[in-house]
């Protein structure tokens, strides 16, 4: 994994993202309610070209709903959604491409047919539709398939249909729904290079997920949203920073008694093969250290930047002070 | 618009490359030929002639009954002036029946011809006997019901036989039997834009039962084919990355009219099979070629049933929209059938009163107005004001349900599992205003 981490380290640097470039798409205070249930409350986002931005939260959080608003599914109840520079119309939708989060495809068609269709339906010729859907199927290793119905490929092979047909029409915007979602780890690895290299390109992406990980290692820019609310949003580097380093990763063996030392361990969570500890405020790392060598033989101690995860449940047990970049 | 014709395209393509289509494109024209043809020839096949015995008292006169019987057996149905040729297909009646005349007309011989009947010999005999005729009553025995004693045009034949008897027997000429015996036949003349036009009610009401039968079979075909596909692209979520591309009313629009041409296409295939088969043999029946469509009517016969049969699968689309499975779906189609089978029982009184105050008022009603206008223009034509006004309300309806089909198809994604209630829509419909 090292080598890809440090190619997402070089779009963040590039010149397109920090530019001041307008943005691609900018939703400000957007709200949505089906009946009674708020599904999104008071939204705001901005994606600049070249970027790529995650939309974080668990089921249920209004991620699905905030990206079909964004390109014109649904319409929100108040709030403004530009795009482009301009109020969404629906010229705007061949300048687009959207994956949705379950598999949007006709099953009876076969899939260089089906991706003509699509490239077809945002305005590319018969044969230019044909040509570019050829060359992606190549890059997917999916040449093989490209006359069978769409019925008779795998679930992850059917994800990767869907994202040709996405990005066939080489969109400004890319709206993605859950895309890592039932692909194996080949395959994870060809889409994330892709979506680099898209972003690299000067697109916009936005695209949500559940797996914290995933979005760690490949956004440049994130928003947390838990029950329709943002919980945190901002650049991820910065976040990152304005958490801290404070969370230890120790593998010991022996006495566990400085886990109870409250002065200096805040909390700690045991994974069984290590535990990681979450800090007090002020606490000093190598007091811990040298109380946890004391007791027991440490085999790891390792100071850790705070993963998404303990970030956004943090942010989410307090909500009052989450937005250090909204 | 370009969206439209792609989407168009799709649906067109899809469907007409498919196995199922040839196969029914092909299937259906066979079963028709089977279905009309099969009766005729279970009816003919391994059937014998009939054997039948006429008892007379004298051979002269049992040898006219046999000469009319005959005849009578030519001729075809109510058309007396029909060609021989035109018989030609159908077997000779001789082949059909063999009359024998028996002028022995005793009690034993009544005994030994019903001893023959019961072991089959022959199938039936006919007492003719001049004390038969005197007392009015003939008697035909036979096995069973049927055949020869049961055709009304050999009692027909029949009575004038007796009747010729008589007369001659009053001294009255055969020329003057047959002056005094003319029979007399009405002929329909219905006044068709001022000029008289022949043709019987039967022939209005054939053209019209034709129209209503396609449309009937249009709809059902394919009217539940665009309720499955839009169930389909609702399920499986292709709605969303459609929407992502096109407009919901582009959507809805290009199914419609693709799914259509399919239907279209299917019964343009079946017209051209039909008119190869029956171009031949309307050539060798006169009577049939009489049997002409004015310009007119066909013109009307295309724009209403292309309107009917749009209406009806936007019914059928909505309906689509509405569900979310096909059993929910096939519920609810009671409300599109519902009007299609009213007008069929509608079509009587239309064909007879087609200027009825209520029958004009039903047939601007547009769910009506595809069969029971067309009916009207068939029958008698109406005035153009009111076949405008049809039309318009014809249009104006699927514009206005497909508009708001697509609203409800594009808030419908929103919703899954349970079917909504009215208000529920028309919030939707609110909804999908932006």
């Amino acid at each position: 994994m090292a080598p890809t981490q440090a190619s997402i380290q070089l779009p963040s640097s590039s010149s397109t993202r920090n530019s001041g470039a307008a943005s691609t798409v900018e939703v400000s205070s957007v709200c949505k309610a089906y009946g009674d249930f708020v599904a999104v409350d008071d939204l705001s986002l901005a994606i600049k070209p070249g970027s790529i931005y995650g939309l974080l939260g668990p089921n249920g959080a209004g991620k699905t709903s905030t990206l079909r608003m964004i390109i014109g599914i649904i319409v929100p109840d108040s709030g403004h959604i530009t795009v482009f520079g301009e109020p969404l119309k629906p010229a705007h939708k061949d300048r687009f491409g959207y994956l949705p989060e379950e598999r949007g495809l006709y099953k009876k068609m076969k899939v260089l047919e089906h991706l003509l269709f699509l490239g077809q339906l945002k305005g590319l010729s018969g044969a230019e539709a044909l040509k570019r859907a050829r060359s992606w199927c190549e890059r997917f290793d999916l040449s093989a398939w490209t006359d069978k119905k769409v019925e008779e490929l795998s679930k992850g092979m059917q994800q990767k249909v869907q994202f040709i047909g996405a990005v066939l029409h080489d969109p400004e915007l890319i709206v993605m729904d859950e895309p890592f979602s039932g692909l194996d780890p080949a395959s994870t690895v060809v889409l994330k290079n892709v979506l680099l290299e898209l972003a690299k390109s000067g697109k916009a992406i936005l695209l949500s997920t559940h797996g914290m990980d995933q979005a760690e290692r490949l956004c440049h820019s994130i928003c947390l949203v838990n029950h329709g609310h943002v919980v945190l949003q901002g650049d991820l580097a910065q976040i990152k920073a304005g958490y801290g380093s404070c969370n230890v990763q120790i593998k010991y063996d022996g006495d566990a008694r400085f886990l109870q030392e409250s002065r200096l361990v805040q909390s700690f969570n045991d994974y069984g093969n290590y535990v990681e500890v979450r800090l007090a405020p002020g606490a000093d790392t190598q007091e811990l250290l040298r109380l946890a060598s004391a007791g027991a033989r440490l085999s790891k101690f390792e100071v850790m930047e705070p993963s998404l995860e303990e970030i956004f449940i943090a942010a989410v047990s307090k909500p009052a002070e989450s937005k250090p970049n909204a | 618009m370009r969206n439209f014709w792609v989407i168009v395209k799709r649906e067109y393509l899809q469907r007409v490359r498919t196995r199922s289509f040839l196969i029914l494109t092909l299937l259906v024209p066979g079963i028709m030929t089977v279905v009309m043809t099969l009766p005729a020839k279970l009816a003919t096949m391994g059937k014998k002639a009939e054997h039948v015995v006429v008892v007379t008292s004298t051979p002269q006169f049992g040898e006219m009954v046999r000469q009319h019987f005959l005849s009578a057996l030519t001729a075809t149905d109510d058309d007396d002036e029909s060609s021989p040729e035109a018989n030609a297909a159908k077997p000779k009646p001789e082949d059909e029946y063999v009359i024998d005349v028996d002028s022995n007309a005793t009690e034993a011989e009544r005994a030994a011809l019903r001893d023959k009947v019961t072991s089959q010999a022959i199938d039936g005999y006919l007492w003719l006997t001049d004390d038969a005729i005197a007392s009015g009553k003939v008697t035909w025995t036979s096995r069973n019901m049927g055949g020869f004693g049961e055709s009304s045009r050999l009692s027909a034949a029949l009575n004038r036989v007796i009747q010729y008897e008589r007369l001659s027997k009053n001294g009255l000429t055969t020329e003057k039997a047959d002056e005094l015996l003319k029979p007399v036949k009405v002929e329909a003349i219905r006044i068709e834009r001022g000029r008289e036009a022949k043709g019987s009610g039967g022939g209005k009401f054939l053209e019209v039962f034709i129209m209503v039968m396609l449309l009937y079979m249009a709809v059902l075909l394919y009217g539940i084919s665009v309720m499955r596909s839009v169930l389909e692209e609702k399920t499986s979520r292709i709605l969303e990355v459609l929407l992502s591309s096109a407009t919901s009313t582009e959507l809805m629009a290009g199914k419609l009219l693709g799914v259509g041409a399919v239907g279209l296409t299917q019964i343009l295939v079946w017209v051209v099979i039909a008119g190869v088969f029956a171009l031949p043999a309307m050539a060798m029946q006169p009577t049939l070629s009489e049997f002409q469509i004015p310009l007119g009517v066909l013109i009307a016969f295309a724009i209403f049933f292309l309107l009917g049969y749009l209406l009806y699968s936007t019914m059928y689309a909505t309906i689509g929209a509405i569900t979310t499975t096909e059993q929910e779906g096939q519920q609810l189609q009671f409300f599109i059938v519902i009007p299609l089978v009213l007008s069929v029982f509608m079509l009587a009184p239309v064909v007879r009163t087609p200027d009825a105050p209520a029958i004009v008022w039903l047939s601007m009603v547009p769910f009506f107005a595809p069969v029971l206008m067309y009916a009207r223009i068939v029958v008698q034509t109406p005035p153009l004001w009111q076949i405008a006004l049809s039309v318009v309300l014809l249009v104006g309806t699927i514009a206005g349900l497909l508009v708001l089909c697509a609203r409800i198809y594009r808030v419908g994604i929103l919703i899954y599992g349970k079917r909504p209630n009215l208000p529920e829509i028309l919030k939707w419909l609110k909804y999908a205003k932006a």
